[in-house]
């Protein structure tokens, strides 16, 4: 399954960059990130709690920077695995400018499996989306007033 | 098909669930008809550690009309609305799309405030209570509150109620019997691909289209209404309002229809219903 | 056998006697059986449908109080034998099967570890805690890719995708290709289908430590063949195995196997001397029990001009999934062996390639092989009918045998035994009747509207079937017993599991001994009580199972004739039998009925000199040839230009199924299978997606056909009796099944023809046909 999307952020790419790296910005802005670890350069172990609804649960995966062209495009690894099945996908975010801001651009690939793949069907896609959705949102939130959130 | 355990408990007033719901926050679900958080659990999709069954509570089970309105309980099931003779005469509309939902036990179960609160995308209740500009009432610790239907859908199984409040009511306004509801089925499922509600005020020469399974979120098709406003409903005015159905709409995709034939079914059913509705003035 | 007779039960359409107790509760299936000290499994499955098993850890799951063992491969594989294929290719490459996965898992759903405990919930809050740690590996799903030169393996360690290749052939190809006016070419996509017995699977095993013996009841349709393949897996002697099939709530195929959780759980029970229930779930039916269809086939015919359709030749490829199930092997071999369907076709070749895929496994499901051969050749039919501009009634006028033709030996090596195609062909015109259809399409096309008229002519195969063809027998086994109440047992090996023959065994037996149909009971799968048998499917049970009992009641006649003449005074050549009574000829009113008989040969004080006591006769009925049902099915459709949705208009179905026991059975019969076909054609699809994650894993996804998608049938037969047994019945379980699907398919495509558009693949879902339509260029004719 493939999703793509744009945003625009009220900062410039080379900023904008800098966060979408910073472990500590990630760790604000990846849905339900309730713990992002250092493993390696650019690796991290991750403990996610993600949920749409009532359809909640909790995965344990690595989050993985590659590929990283400052201030333009890096691609953005991420899988977990818990109870409801498995996620894994990677999204290659490219960064232009836009006036004084950025135009940042995904493209995702997303696998899905065990159960949410065989009786969710139907609105993974949705989903993903949506969290996909709700990350730059909550980026864009972050970058426009670095204190907020959290 | 074995669910978690869970706590269950089965409050006899509004407000002791509610004071449940405080209590447990998030770990908590309120269980109305069952017929979408049942099987969930038995996927073990949900996992709810505590469940709050509302069934026993007498004051939700309504239909009413109610300062010019007709005031639904949430317990309400889809079966007593589809039989209901003060909705036939005075909101057909929701009694033709009562018997479009599931199979006769899902309608002898499952309840209206159920299938709202849970915001399925494919669901077929939200196209209509939002083309009726309904009004739901959602109660919690601090009060009652209204909401108009087109702020209470936000998100894929996301409404605007907060953890702790229950939905007590939803109002609809009588309606002329112009009004009609057109849905496109998934085969196996029986929800919605493809779900227009419809509701032309003939008088205002207005039309109010809502539209489900489409969309991450149910949806007013504001382009069509707009085209529509203060014009004749003819079959080239209506031809030409339907091709907006899916504008400016980001359609779901799944196994069972692409995101450009939904669109295009959207685009289908909402001529079909116009022109039905129409027909009815 | 008289079969026409007013008097008698042969041919009356009586209501079932197994119906009042299904339809109060009152069924006995395997989830109702309870035992002391049972525990209960739950089985982890792989998420993964190709990974490495890195670790699988148990402590915490084991720790979950109730929880009696968690069981992985290295607990259980090296005392467990192997699954069984009984149906292997010469040249069959293929994968240990073990119960549980080993170092890898091949699909998603595979058995990776097994609990036991105190209740369900319990069995399954463990799975939740099992830490399994897996390592994907690339995944192959599409069996034509699979034969690529850099495709992933499924089985890296067999070193191909390919399981095996078979071929059949016959006649001068060719020559007749050479002969040809016309090749007419076709690319066709059988899809994958998951059976979805409304009952999923389930077993309960008990062994009892002291005698040795093992019990398992199981939800299957082969109780014997599982009790003979048992002790290969288990090491326990087969006359120290007892296999009942209680109610059983579907089976279709799916229940036509042995599997691994039946020897896990026998093999937990001999490990902890207790009994182990283990019930499927939904889910788990849907991706872990064997699915159907998945073959991808290249066909080209040579036609001349008049409609003469002289070869067929066929490139096949079988998607099998990942393991080699009971008969996986066999299923594509049907489709060859019937791939000239009702036609005298001269020469015909097809090659099968049977390749591995990391899905589940294919096997038999509903028709099991010959719905892909009359799909093809139905199809082909109109397609030839529609390239050389013919009627598709009159090209399959043009092929068809006489019926003094028959038997009628095909090019593929079958000996078809009766048949009348033109007769069914000619009653089912006259219901519909075809040309009012066709008037009613011509209407329609000139008002715009996409209507259509399909019609299927088929033939299938059915009571396998002589044990020469089959792996293990294809004889079946039936007892008589009256008892000394004058009640009298039927005993089956049939092991019918809701196809009604405990109404039409007893029928049948009423009629040959004259006794009231009150008075009978049919037993049936229990292998302690029907000794012997190879049960049900490919519609063998009333063929061979009655032709059985029938054989049994003819010994308990003859014997009672002896002790009727000796109780009569008279010579046991004078004593004739009629209406279940025994007299001297000449005079029929000093007459012995069977309640005397029956006493007096149990009490065994007044016998004939060297009287065995007793009244009971068993036998084995083989068959010399298969039985060949036929029939032919018109449907009219009409499409929704705007949403593709298909409607059926009308359905007719004209079945010869021989001679009919029971009429109501087989109208049940072959409006179940028709309902099938309903589902394969216009909706039903497994859908794996490219990482092999089973997308249909549940009703939500799954389409069904249900109560409201099926038409109005109108259902009527012609009756041409088999000499292949008796009673001169061919079967007719799968009919509904085999002669549906292109009936269908051929009125879709009939109402697409207008636009150009010449063939669509299985299922053809609205979607499928609105794009066709958005893409068809009109054509000029028609």
């Amino acid at each position: 399954m493939n999703i793509q999307g744009t945003c625009s952020i009220p900062a410039p790419p080379a900023r904008v960059f800098e966060a979408l790296i910073n472990p500590a910005v990630l760790q604000r802005v990846i849905p339900g990130c309730e713990k992002l670890e250092k493993t390696g350069a650019d690796e991290y172990n991750a403990h996610l709690k993600i949920g749409i609804a009532s359809v909640k649960g909790s995965y344990v995966g690595k989050v993985k920077l590659t590929d990283q062209q400052p201030p333009h495009k890096f691609t953005l690894h991420m899988e977990g695995k818990g109870a409801p099945g498995f996620v894994k996908g990677s999204s290659v975010i490219e960064l232009k400018e836009e006036g004084s801001g950025t135009k940042l651009s995904y493209t995702a690939s997303v696998q899905v499996g065990g159960l949410i793949a065989a009786v969710g069907s139907r609105v993974v896609e949705a989903a993903a989306k949506k969290l996909a959705g709700d990350f730059f949102q909550k980026f864009s939130q972050v970058i426009e007033n670095p204190s907020a959130g959290a | 098909m074995i669910p978690a355990s869970f706590d269950y408990f089965r409050p006899q007033s509004l407000e002791e669930a509610i004071g449940l719901l405080n209590q447990h926050g998030e770990e908590a679900k309120v269980l109305a008809g069952g017929h979408s958080l049942v099987p969930a659990m038995k996927l073990r999709l949900a996992q709810p550690k505590v469940v709050i069954d509302i069934g026993r509570i007498s004051d939700l089970n309504y239909i009413r009309e109610q300062d010019g309105k007709i005031a639904i309980g949430a317990m309400t099931t889809h079966h007593a609305i589809e039989t209901s003779g003060l909705l036939r005469e005075k909101c057909p509309l929701l009694t033709e799309l009562a018997p479009q939902i599931g199979d006769v036990q899902v309608r002898n179960r499952g309840t209206i405030g159920g299938s709202l609160v849970h915001a399925d995308p494919a669901a077929d209740w939200p196209a209509a209570i939002l083309a009726l500009d309904a009004e739901l009432d959602v109660v919690g610790p601090n009060g009652s509150r209204s909401i108009h239907v087109k702020k209470f859908f936000v998100d894929l199984f996301q409404t605007a109620l907060q953890p702790n409040q229950i939905l007590r009511e939803i109002r609809v306004p009588a309606t002329p019997r112009s009004v009609a509801y057109v849905k496109f089925a998934q085969r196996a499922s029986g929800f919605a691909i493809a779900g227009v509600a419809v509701v032309v005020h003939a008088a205002s020469q207005t039309v109010s289209v809502g539209v489900t399974g489409v969309a991450a979120k149910p949806y007013r098709a504001n382009a069509v209404e707009k085209s529509l406003e203060g014009q004749p409903l003819t079959a080239e005015s209506i031809t030409h309002a339907s091709k907006r159905a899916a504008s400016r709409i980001d359609p779901l995709n799944d196994i069972h229809a692409s995101a450009e034939y939904r669109a295009h079914l959207a685009r289908v059913n909402t001529r079909r219903a116009l022109q039905i509705a129409a027909s009815r003035i | 056998m008289a079969t026409s007779k007013n008097k008698g039960y042969f041919g009356k359409a009586l209501k079932r006697v197994e119906d009042p107790r299904l339809i109060k509760g009152l069924a006995t299936y395997v989830d109702d059986l309870k035992f002391p000290g049972m525990l209960h499994a739950a089985v982890l499955r792989s998420p993964h449908a190709h990974a490495k098993i890195l670790g699988v850890k148990t402590e915490s799951a084991k720790a979950l109080p109730g929880v009696i063992g968690v069981y992985t491969a290295a607990d259980v594989n090296p005392t467990c034998g192997l699954l069984p294929c009984a149906s292997p290719m010469p040249d069959q490459k293929a994968p240990k099967h073990t119960v549980l996965a080993g170092d890898r898992v091949y699909y998603v759903g595979h058995p990776v570890a097994i609990v036991l405990a105190t209740d369900r919930y319990i069995a399954r809050d463990a799975l939740d805690l099992i830490e399994a740690d897996y390592e994907p590996l690339p995944v192959v799903v599409d069996p034509e890719k699979a034969l690529d030169k850099d495709s992933p393996l499924t089985h890296p360690d067999l070193g191909t995708n390919v399981s095996f290749t078979w071929s059949v052939a016959n006649g001068d190809l060719d020559g007749a290709f050479q002969q040809a006016d016309r090749v007419i070419k076709q690319r066709m996509v059988h899809q994958r289908l998951i059976p979805m017995a409304i009952e999923p699977r389930g077993c309960v095993a008990s062994y009892h430590p002291g005698e040795g013996t093992l019990t398992l009841w199981t939800s299957t349709q082969i109780p014997h063949l599982v009790r003979t393949l048992l002790p290969g897996m288990v090491g326990v002697p087969e006359n120290k195995i007892r296999v009942v099939a209680p109610e059983v709530g579907g089976g279709f195929g799916s229940k036509l196997n042995l599997y691994v959780e039946e020897a896990l759980c026998c093999h937990l029970s001999m490990r902890l001397r207790t009994p182990v229930k283990w019930i499927e779930s939904r889910r788990e039916n849907a991706a872990a029990t064997i699915h159907g269809r998945d073959q991808v086939g290249e066909y080209e015919v040579a036609v001349k001009n008049d409609g003469a359709v002289l070869a067929i030749k066929s490139r096949t490829i079988a998607d099998i999934g990942s393991y080699l199930q009971l008969l996986t092997p066999a299923i594509p071999t049907l489709t060859g062996l019937m791939l000239t369907g009702c036609y005298k076709i001269k020469a015909m070749r097809m090659d099968v390639i049977g390749v591995y895929t990391h899905k589940m496994s294919t096997d038999a499901y509903r028709g099991a092989g010959r719905p892909e051969a009359t799909y093809v050749i139905e199809r082909v039919m109109d397609l030839v009918a529609a390239e050389l501009g013919l009627d598709p009634i009159k090209v399959r006028l043009k092929n068809f045998p006489k019926p003094t033709e028959f038997p009628f030996n095909t090019a593929t090596g079958l000996t078809y035994d009766s048949g009348n195609y033109q007769g069914a062909l000619k009653k089912a015109q006259q219901i519909a009747p075809w040309d009012d259809l066709v008037r009613w399409r011509e209407k329609a096309r000139q008002e715009g509207r996409l209507f259509g008229v399909g019609v299927s002519t088929y033939v299938e195969i059915c009571a396998l079937g002589p044990s020469k063809m089959m792996a293990s027998g294809g004889w079946e086994w039936g007892c008589v017993r009256m008892e000394i109440s004058g009640k009298v047992s039927v005993i089956t090996g049939a092991t019918p599991h809701g196809q009604g023959q405990e109404t039409s065994f007893a029928q049948i037996i009423a009629d040959k001994l004259g006794v009231p149909i009150e008075d009978i009971v049919v037993f049936r799968g229990d292998t302690s009580v029907a000794h012997y048998g190879r049960d049900t499917y490919g519609s063998r049970a009333t063929a061979l199972g009655g032709t059985a009992l029938i054989m049994s009641a003819e010994k308990v006649i003859e014997k009672a004739r002896r002790l009727a003449a000796h109780l009569l005074g008279a010579k046991t050549k004078d004593v004739l039998f009629r209406d279940g009574k025994f007299f001297a000829k000449g005079k029929p009113k000093k007459s012995v009925g069977w309640g005397l008989l029956a006493q007096e040969a149990y009490v065994a004080k007044n016998l004939p000199p060297n009287f065995e006591p007793g009244l009971e006769a068993s036998s084995f009925f083989e068959p010399k040839n298969c039985t060949y049902p036929f029939g032919t099915h018109i449907v009219a459709a009409e499409i929704d230009r705007d949403t593709g949705e298909v409607q059926i208009i009308k359905y007719v179905a004209v079945d010869d199924c021989g001679h009919q026991v029971n009429p109501l059975l087989v109208e049940g019969q072959v409006q179940g299978g028709i309902a099938h076909s309903l589902g394969q054609a216009l909706f039903e699809r497994a859908v794996y997606d490219e990482n092999g994650q089973l997308l249909t894993g549940e009703f939500m996804d799954y389409a069904l056909a249900r109560a409201k998608d099926i038409p109005d049938y109108v259902m009527d037969s012609t009756v041409t009796p088999s000499p292949s047994n008796p009673m001169g019945i061919k079967g007719c379980g799968e009919a509904g099944t085999i002669g549906a699907t292109p009936a269908i398919a051929n009125a879709v495509l009939d109402a697409l023809a207008p636009l150009g558009i010449r063939h669509l693949d299985l299922p053809l879902t609205p979607e499928k046909i609105w794009r066709a339509i958005n893409n068809s260029k009109p054509s000029k004719s028609k």
